[in-house]
């Protein structure tokens, strides 16, 4: 039986409590009357996944079921989600692959034989054959990636993108040109966060710059509260927009699939129990990890972490039209993650684990590490933020990791340079933007090489813009301090340090919420 | 060496935080989300072999007794009232402590001592295999469901083979020293098995050792026990009516202690026996008042004062 989220208050009773940190984690005394949010164990899971997935296939929301779209001599476009989901990356079968299986085997039955698939990347680093290959399965991969039919969407292709017009708003839609020519795409999803799913899907994941820039700048992402209520997000009614104006232009039949929060397995699984709860071999087992952690070589701790694979549970696959399938999609999203919360506090703390959706099987660089606190964290709320208006957000990690230049190139002279000059997401993006958007070396490596998009780092500072907007400082535990400083924040050795430092901002006593994820919660503030 | 100092405060850190060698806590704002305790309960029927009874009585007269008294002081009594008694009977007590049961065990006469199980809940002393052990080898404890309500076999079963069983009523331990409601386990298993209940009353385990505490305060407290008539129960006398005879019988006794013998059956004729549950005041007045040892009078006449 899963248990709800709930606040817990500490009390003299409360042991240290896990906070993530990177490559580690600490266990922190927090101080007494601390809200400290837990969110929902794991919901029951489907147990037959492939019977879900062919129910969904044949009794769709809202639409004809998929053998009855299927025609011979069609063209049929398969998008997905790339390797930014789930987090962390999921144990082989991945959903994504079972999924298009089954959708095939109907297309194969239906003799449709001009089939592509696409991964819905954006402006995300391409991913590798072997990354491609676990996400679809080995059957997928065999049949399609050697004739160049499973690939990549590559947002720099200007002969393979299709400009499907203008939005009411004057927002360019662009989109990949085989998916928007096609009779049929079907797009599958895994939705871990609310944010995700819905129009944004294709409108997003197989856009363009030219489409993109219309919501991912400063101004849209200030006024997004929350991005995890696409009813009061600008970004995602921008998305709602564009997704409305493909709709006219192309068929979708979109599978949304809700996954639990189940992302520790042995022997890291106390790292998502209830504190108090932990027995003496979880006790043993976080004493050992913290000493591992504390003598191995980066390289050592990267691995380890990052080799590891969730064991999801299906909670939810729902397929048809767009906005009745993510409806259907967020109510199980919040089922998973939603805690109700009164009040706002004054000082909210956050720990920045290891891994964000742009780091898998790379490096949590310093932006990356504050788009995860300042841009997921601090923004997976409904009604409004967990600390006030002017409140000071404390984060944890180390900010070391470095930049790894396969992957992140633009993000080391947006470090360097640009964070140099003006940390205010507005003033980048004014001066900058176009700069490291259209800088031919970053459009070459984004589209041959494994990079993110020259303006992705960007898009990472806007994240944070309504954070930085809201907030009155900002201070991170642990932190290098130089790196703290570039992004325009100060570090502190400990928690007790960085509530000192605090004080100036919203005095000697403030109220305290800690979010105690991940697993990832969804804060429903009152 | 930074790596040996940080091992060492971070293993300081667990085992205060976790409270190594107590029993976990969960924060009170958790309590609620505490899932049931698990089932299983380890079994302790050896514990009532004479091989068992041997080695307890070891344990007990070498091991517990020795230390209890360097630990606390007692004064017993009314145990004449189990001069007429062949067994088995119930004792019934209140709970304050877990200072409680080595006290009533070590008060009995030693034939009775040897004869007495005492009822434990089995969520708490039952959980892992060292504790129901522990527990059995030292104090013959047999569990007991608490959560359900009511009672295994396991007790009846006891009693017919000849054992008297020490019941806490209360279910668990006082928060503030003052006596708990009752529930109907003892009275039911008395009119059950026609075997009569001996009230106890006891003091000062509260003040010596309250909840949160594993070891007596020092200065070797006071405690006093004191040994009620026995209820037998009555011909076609329910549980439920046996069960307010015995309560008012312990309120009796705690009445007794406070003041003497014949104003405590002068005030229960009169129906003026005071409420052992204790006034109705703050929550601190009441831990304030539990916390003070009974004074008593010395055991017998001493030739010199000390």
């Amino acid at each position: 039986m899963s248990r709800p989220g709930f606040v817990l208050e500490v009390d003299d009773r409360t042991p240290p409590l896990l906070v993530h940190e990177g490559l580690g984690f600490r266990l922190e005394e927090f101080p007494l009357g601390t809200r400290v949010i837990y969110p929902p164990e794991p919901i029951a899971s489907i147990a037959d996944v492939d019977g879900a997935i062919r129910d969904a296939l044949l009794d769709p929301v809202d639409s004809e079921p998929l053998p009855a779209l299927l025609f011979p001599g069609m063209r049929l476009t398969i998008a997905f989600d790339d390797i930014s989901l789930p987090l962390p990356t999921m144990r082989a079968p991945d959903l994504r692959g079972r999924i298009i299986e089954q959708v095939l085997t109907l297309a194969a039955e239906k003799g449709v034989d001009d089939v592509e698939l696409i991964a819905a990347n954006a402006l995300h680093r391409r991913m590798s054959a072997a990354e491609i290959k676990h996400i679809v399965g080995e059957r997928v991969f065999r049949s399609f990636w050697p004739q160049g039919a499973l690939y990549n969407h590559d947002a720099e292709d200007r002969d393979n993108l299709e400009h499907l017009g203008l939005t009411e708003k004057g927002e360019d839609v662009e989109i990949n040109k085989r998916a928007a020519t096609s009779d049929l795409l079907v797009y599958v999803n895994i939705n871990l966060v609310a944010m995700d799913g819905g129009h944004k899907s294709v409108g997003i994941g197989l856009a363009s710059y030219k489409s993109l820039k219309h919501h991912h700048n400063a101004k849209t992402m200030v006024n997004s509260r929350s991005f995890m209520d696409h009813k009061h997000s600008e970004m995602h009614s921008s998305a709602w927009r564009m997704g409305r104006l493909i709709k006219k232009h192309v068929k979708v039949f979109q599978i949304e699939t809700t996954v639990d929060n189940n992302i520790f397995p042995k022997p890291y699984d106390f790292l998502m129990k209830r504190e108090w709860e932990w027995s003496i071999k979880d006790q043993a087992s976080a004493l050992a990890m913290r000493r591992g952690l504390a003598i191995a070589p980066q390289k050592l701790r990267h691995k380890m972490f990052h080799d590891l694979r969730s064991v999801y549970g299906l909670t939810g696959i729902n397929a048809g039209e767009v906005e009745a399938v993510h409806e259907r999609t967020i109510r199980k999203v919040h089922e998973q993650q939603r805690v109700k919360i009164e009040g706002q506090s004054d000082v909210v703390v956050m720990g920045v684990p290891y891994l964000g959706p742009y780091n898998v099987n790379s490096t949590m660089n310093p932006i990356l590490a504050a788009c995860m606190g300042l841009g997921y964290y601090f923004n997976s709320y409904l009604g409004q933020p967990v600390v006030r208006q002017g409140g000071v957000a404390i984060l944890y990690h180390p900010l070391d990791e470095g930049f790894n230049t396969l992957t992140h190139p633009s993000y080391v002279d947006f470090y360097e340079e640009v964070l140099a000059e003006s940390t205010d997401p507005a003033v980048v993006g004014e001066k900058f933007e176009q700069q490291f958007a259209t800088d031919p070396w970053y459009v070459h490596l984004y589209r041959t090489s494994h990079a993110y998009h020259g303006v992705h780092p960007f898009y990472m500072w806007y994240w944070i813009a309504h954070a930085l907007d809201h907030l009155g400082d900002v201070i991170w535990v642990g932190g290098d301090r130089r790196a703290a400083a570039r992004m325009g924040f100060r570090s502190a050795s400990t928690l007790h340090d960085a509530l000192e430092m605090a004080s100036s901002t919203v005095g000697g006593s403030p109220s305290i919420t800690y979010l105690h994820n991940p697993p990832h919660l969804l804060a429903d503030v009152r | 060496m930074s790596f040996w100092r940080d091992t060492v405060a971070d293993v300081r850190q667990v085992k205060r935080g976790w409270r190594w060698g107590h029993r976990a806590q969960v924060p009170r704002s958790a309590e609620e989300f505490v899932p049931p305790a698990s089932s299983s309960i380890y079994p302790n029927d050896w514990s009532r072999t004479p091989w068992a009874a041997a080695a307890r009585e070891v344990a007990q007269k070498v091991g517990l007794e020795p230390v209890f008294r360097s630990q606390v002081r007692t004064q017993v009594s009314g145990l004449s009232v189990l001069d007429g008694l062949t067994g088995p009977v119930i004792f019934v007590a209140n709970h304050a402590s877990h200072l409680d049961t080595p006290l009533v065990l070590l008060s009995l006469p030693d034939e009775w001592r040897r004869r007495t199980a005492v009822a434990a809940a089995a969520d708490y002393f039952f959980d892992t295999w060292w504790r129901a052990v522990g527990s059995s080898l030292l104090f013959n404890t047999l569990p007991i469901d608490r959560r359900g309500g009511t009672l295994s076999a396991t007790p009846g079963e006891v009693l017919g083979d000849g054992w008297s069983l020490l019941i806490f009523p209360e279910g668990t331990r006082s928060t503030d020293g003052y006596l708990g409601s009752f529930r109907m386990g003892a009275a039911y298993l008395a009119v059950e098995h026609g075997v009569p209940v001996v009230p106890i009353v006891h003091r000062g385990t509260f003040a010596a050792m309250p909840r949160g505490v594993s070891w007596p305060s020092r200065g070797r407290r006071q405690l006093t026990i004191r040994f009620g008539e026995p209820l037998v129960p009555g011909e076609g006398e329910s549980a439920r009516e046996l069960a307010p005879r015995i309560k008012q019988a312990v309120a009796r006794l705690l009445d007794e202690e406070e003041t003497d013998w014949y104003a405590s059956l002068r005030r229960s004729a009169a129906g003026q026996t005071p409420d052992p549950a204790g006034p109705d005041i703050a929550q601190w007045r009441r831990i304030w008042t539990s916390s003070q040892s009974p004074a008593v009078g010395p055991d017998r006449p001493r030739a010199w004062g000390r």
